[in-house]
C-alpha cells in the first residue's frame, strides 16, 4: 500500500453565530473562527497545520455561518496555501458526527484514505503528520489527539482512559462528574472511511429503536429516551463510548500546548501560544527591533507589515498588531491584540487588552487588566469603536472623567 | 516684634511625609511649610520667631536646618516644647517668657498647617485702629458647619461669638488660625491644657475686645494630603494673579507649574497645572504631570504619568508607570516600570514591583 495512492481529507467544525456565546463580546463583530490569533484568523492554524500532512487534497469548513461570511477567506486561503478550502454551511444541527456525515457524499467523492477531524477552536500544535503515522500503525478506526490535564480540571472536558501498550482506547466519558481520567479529548481525530459506517449504524439503531420501544410514560420522560432526530449523531456520545474497548479506536498522545479557545481572554492567551511557536516554525513572521530604526521588542511579538510603529515605542511580550494600526511614540504594549485600524497615541499604555477595530486610546492613557485569563474580566475589551481620551485635561479635547474611565478599564462591562 | 506659630504634634495626616520629616519642614510649593510663615513674618520686622511644639525636636538635620534658616533670613528661632498636650491656647502661656519683652508691642500667633496670603502688616493696622485686645483673621468658607464659625459685627468687625460646628446657618465665617494679640491676653491663660476657640476667645468677645478681620485672598488648611493638592492650586493661582516670575512657561506647561531652576526636564513632557517641581528633580521624556508635587531629587522615568499626587524626597517613578488619584509616597520610594498605583499610601525606603489597584496603605 503505496503512501502516494493515498490522499487525505480535512474537516474543520467551525460552528455558527448562535454557539460560542462566551466569545461575545467580539464575536458580535466577527464569526468567531475569523478572529485573529498572532496575526491570523483563528481557523487559519489548523488549516496551515492540515497543509504539513503529506497528501492533502481537500480542506472543508463546516459550519453554520451564511457561506457570505466565509467566501473571501475561503478563496484567499486556498490561494496563499495552494489546496483547496470550501465551506459547507449545515442546514440544521446533526450533532459532532452528524455534520460529517451529512456531507458525506461529498467528503467520500475522492476516495481519500484518511479523513482528518478538527475543531476550530482548539489551539494547539496539532501534531497531524505524526498522528497520521501512528493511526496508520494501529490500524484502527480512528485515532484521538489526546493531552493530559490537571486532575482537578479533567472533568470539564472528554475524559479518555487508554491502554498503555497498544493505545486502544478502552473507555471514554463525557464531562465526568467524578474522576475518571487525567487525558482528555483534544477535539482532533483522524478517521479512515469506516467510520461513516459506523455513524450511519447510530443513525439506523435508533430509527427502529424509535418504532420498535415501547416505554412506559415515565421512562419516556427522562433525558436519555427523549428521541433525538435519527440525523443528529454526537461522536462522543454515540461513537467514542460504545466502541471503545472494541479495538476500533487508538489515541495518540501530545505533550505539547493544549487550550480551547471559548472567551475573549483565552483568545489573547491562545495568541501568545501561537506567536511562541512560531519562533519554531515561522520565524520570519515575528517582529524584532531594539529602538534604534525599529521599535523595541520584548519576546514575540506579530505586526502586519502595514501597520506603523514608532521608535521610541516597546512592544511586547506576546502582542499582535493587525493591519493599519497606528502606534506613537513612546507607547507601550504588553500582552495584547490590536485590532485594524487603531490608533494608541503618545505615550500611551496597554496592558491586558484586545483594542477592537478602529479604536483610538489618547496620549497618556491607559488600558489594563489583570491578565487572568480565566476571570471574567482579567482582560480589557473594547470592541466597538471607543475613542479614549487621554486621562487628564488637554486644552482643546474634551474630558472623559477619570472615575468612568478606571472604573470601565478595571472592573465593568460598558455596553 | 515676636511670633508664635503653633506647630503641634507629629502631623500624622501627613504621613508617610512625616514619617521621614517633623511637619513643619515637609515642603509645600518647592519650600518647607514653616519658610512660609517665618517668611512672611520677617517681612513685616517679626525678629524672633517660636516654634511651639509638642515632640522632641531631634538633634540633627532638622535642628541643622533651622539654624540655617536663622542666618539666612537673620531672625532668631526659638524653640518651646510641651511636655504635655497643652491645647490650642496653653502653648502660648509656655512660652510666656520668650513673647513678652518691654516694649508691649502685640505678638503674632500663626498656625503651621495654614497657608494663605499672609496680609500681616493690614492685620497690624487694623489692630491698632480698633484699639481692642486680640486681632483674629477670619476666611469665608462654602460650609461653615464643619468648623467653628465666628459671628461678628460687619462693620467693625467686633466679634460677638463663637460657634462650634453649627447646625442652623449662623455666619460663613470661620477662624483662620492667624491671631495678634497684646500681651495681656497671655494673663488670661493658664499653664494647662487650654483651647483658644473655646475658653480664652469667647471670654475676651464677652467683654467686646476681639475684633476679626476677613482674609483676603486664598487660605487653606493643608494639613491632609487631599487639602494640600487643592492648597497648591490655590497657592500657584495666587502666584499668577501677582505675575510672579517664578511660574514656569513653555509649550511643554498649561496653567500653573513651579519648577526649581535646577531640575531638568526632558523632550515631549506635558507639565501643569497645577504642578510643584522641587530641586535636583530629574523628569525624563514624555513624561505627562498634572495637579501634583514632586519633591526634591525625585527622578520621573521615561513616559510616566502622574496626577493628584505626591511624590516623596529622593524617589523614583519607573518608565510608563501611572500614578494617580491621591498616592503619596514617603522618602526614597521606587515606582518599578510600568506599575499602576491607584491611590496608593507608600511609607519610606520601599520598592512597589506590582501594581496598587485601590486605594491602600503599603508599608
Amino acid at each position: 500500500m503505496g503512501s502516494s495512492e493515498e490522499s487525505v481529507v480535512a474537516v474543520i467544525m467551525v460552528g455558527g453565530p448562535t454557539k460560542g456565546t462566551r466569545f461575545r463580546p467580539l464575536s458580535l463583530n466577527i464569526p468567531k473562527p475569523l478572529f485573529p490569533l498572532a496575526g491570523q484568523p483563528m481557523v487559519h492554524h489548523p488549516i496551515s497545520a492540515c497543509k504539513r500532512i503529506p497528501n492533502l487534497a481537500q480542506i472543508y469548513l463546516i459550519g453554520f455561518y451564511e457561506e457570505r461570511e466565509f467566501a473571501l477567506f475561503v478563496s484567499s486561503i486556498s490561494n496563499e496555501l495552494r489546496v483547496p478550502v470550501r465551506y459547507l454551511k449545515e442546514d440544521k444541527p446533526h450533532g459532532s458526527a452528524g455534520g460529517l456525515y451529512n456531507f458525506r457524499d461529498l467528503i467520500l467523492e475522492d476516495n481519500y484514505s484518511h479523513i482528518v477531524l478538527l475543531n476550530c477552536d482548539v489551539c494547539c500544535s496539532f501534531p497531524l503528520p505524526e498522528m497520521l503515522e501512528a493511526h496508520r500503525s494501529y490500524g484502527g478506526m480512528g485515532t484521538i489527539l489526546v493531552n493530559k490535564v490537571s486532575p482537578e480540571s479533567a472533568n470539564q472536558f472528554g475524559a479518555l482512559v487508554a491502554d498503555p501498550v497498544t493505545n486502544e482506547l478502552l473507555h471514554y466519558t463525557e464531562k465526568p462528574e467524578t474522576f475518571v481520567s487525567d487525558r482528555i479529548n483534544c477535539g482532533v481525530y483522524i478517521f479512515t472511511p469506516e467510520i461513516f459506517t459506523a455513524i450511519q449504524g447510530v443513525s439506523t439503531q435508533r430509527k427502529e429503536r424509535a418504532t420498535l420501544r415501547r416505554v412506559t410514560s415515565f421512562e419516556a420522560l427522562q433525558p436519555a429516551n427523549r428521541s433525538l432526530p435519527t440525523d443528529f449523531v454526537r461522536l462522543d456520545q454515540d461513537i467514542l463510548s460504545p466502541l471503545a474497548g472494541k479495538k476500533q479506536f487508538y489515541v495518540y498522545e501530545t505533550r505539547d500546548f493544549w487550550e480551547q479557545i471559548k472567551t475573549p481572554g483565552m483568545s489573547l492567551k491562545c495568541s501568545g501560544l501561537y506567536l511562541s511557536q512560531f519562533r519554531f516554525t515561522s520565524p520570519h513572521l515575528l517582529a524584532s527591533g531594539n529602538g534604534s530604526k525599529n521599535a523595541t521588542i520584548s519576546g514575540d511579538v506579530y505586526i502586519h507589515p502595514s501597520s506603523k510603529v514608532h521608535p521610541t515605542a516597546k512592544i511586547g511580550p506576546n502582542v499582535s498588531i493587525s493591519a493599519n494600526a497606528r502606534i506613537g511614540a513612546g507607547a507601550r504594549l504588553v500582552s495584547c491584540i490590536i485590532l485594524d485600524d487603531v490608533e494608541i497615541k503618545e505615550n500611551a499604555v496597554v496592558i491586558h487588552a484586545i483594542v477592537g477595530w478602529k479604536s483610538s486610546i489618547g496620549r497618556w492613557s491607559r488600558v489594563q487588566a489583570s491578565g487572568d485569563y480565566n476571570a471574567k474580566l482579567g482582560v480589557t475589551i473594547l470592541v466597538i469603536i471607543i475613542k479614549l481620551m487621554t486621562f487628564l485635561y488637554e486644552p482643546g479635547e474634551s474630558v472623559l472623567p477619570n472615575k468612568t474611565l478606571n472604573v470601565s478599564v478595571q472592573d465593568e462591562i460598558i455596553l | 516684634m515676636k511670633a508664635l506659630i503653633l506647630v503641634g504634634g507629629f502631623g500624622t495626616r501627613l504621613r508617610p511625609l512625616t514619617l521621614s520629616v517633623p511637619k513643619p519642614l515637609v515642603d509645600f510649593a518647592n519650600k518647607p511649610m514653616i519658610l512660609h510663615q517665618i517668611e512672611a513674618l520677617k517681612a513685616i520686622g517679626v525678629t524672633e520667631v517660636v516654634l511651639a511644639i509638642n515632640y522632641q525636636p531631634e538633634v540633627n538635620r532638622n535642628a541643622q536646618l533651622l539654624k540655617r534658616l536663622e542666618a539666612k533670613l537673620e531672625i532668631k528661632i526659638t524653640c518651646s516644647q510641651e511636655t504635655e498636650p497643652l491645647g490650642t491656647a496653653g502653648p502660648l502661656a509656655l512660652a510666656r517668657d520668650k513673647l513678652i519683652d518691654d516694649s508691649g508691642e502685640p505678638f503674632f500667633v500663626l498656625n503651621s498647617d495654614v497657608i494663605s496670603e499672609y496680609p500681616l502688616k493690614e492685620m497690624i493696622a487694623f489692630h491698632k485702629s480698633h484699639g481692642g485686645e486680640a486681632s483674629i483673621m477670619v476666611t469665608k468658607v462654602d460650609e461653615p458647619s464643619k468648623y467653628g464659625v465666628v459671628v461678628m459685627e460687619e462693620s467693625t468687625g467686633q466679634v460677638e461669638r463663637f460657634v462650634e460646628k453649627p447646625k442652623l446657618f449662623v455666619g460663613n465665617k470661620i477662624n483662620a488660625g492667624i491671631y495678634l494679640l497684646n500681651p495681656s491676653v497671655l494673663d488670661r491663660i493658664e499653664l494647662r491644657p487650654t483651647s483658644i476657640e473655646k475658653e480664652v476667645f469667647p471670654k475676651i468677645a464677652s467683654e467686646k475686645k476681639l475684633y476679626a478681620m476677613v482674609l483676603p485672598g486664598f487660605w487653606m488648611d493643608i494639613g491632609q494630603p487631599r487639602d494640600y493638592i487643592t492648597g497648591l492650586r490655590l497657592y500657584l493661582d495666587s502666584l499668577r494673579k501677582k505675575s510672579s516670575p517664578k511660574l514656569a512657561s513653555g509649550t511643554h506647561i498649561i496653567g500653573n507649574v513651579l519648577v526649581d531652576e535646577t531640575a531638568k526636564i526632558g523632550e515631549g513632557c506635558l507639565i501643569g497645572p497645577d504642578v510643584a517641581i522641587g530641586p535636583g528633580c530629574v523628569v525624563e521624556s514624555g513624561v505627562r504631570l498634572s495637579r501634583c508635587t514632586v519633591m526634591r531629587g525625585v527622578r520621573i522615568k521615561k513616559h510616566a504619568c502622574i496626577s493628584s499626587s505626591i511624590i516623596g524626597w529622593h524617589s523614583t517613578v519607573g518608565q510608563w508607570a501611572r500614578v494617580e488619584n491621591m498616592t503619596i509616597l514617603g522618602e526614597d520610594v521606587h515606582v518599578g516600570d510600568e506599575i499602576y498605583s491607584n491611590g496608593g499610601v507608600v511609607l519610606p525606603h520601599k520598592e512597589i514591583k506590582s501594581s496598587i489597584l485601590k486605594p491602600e496603605i503599603v508599608m
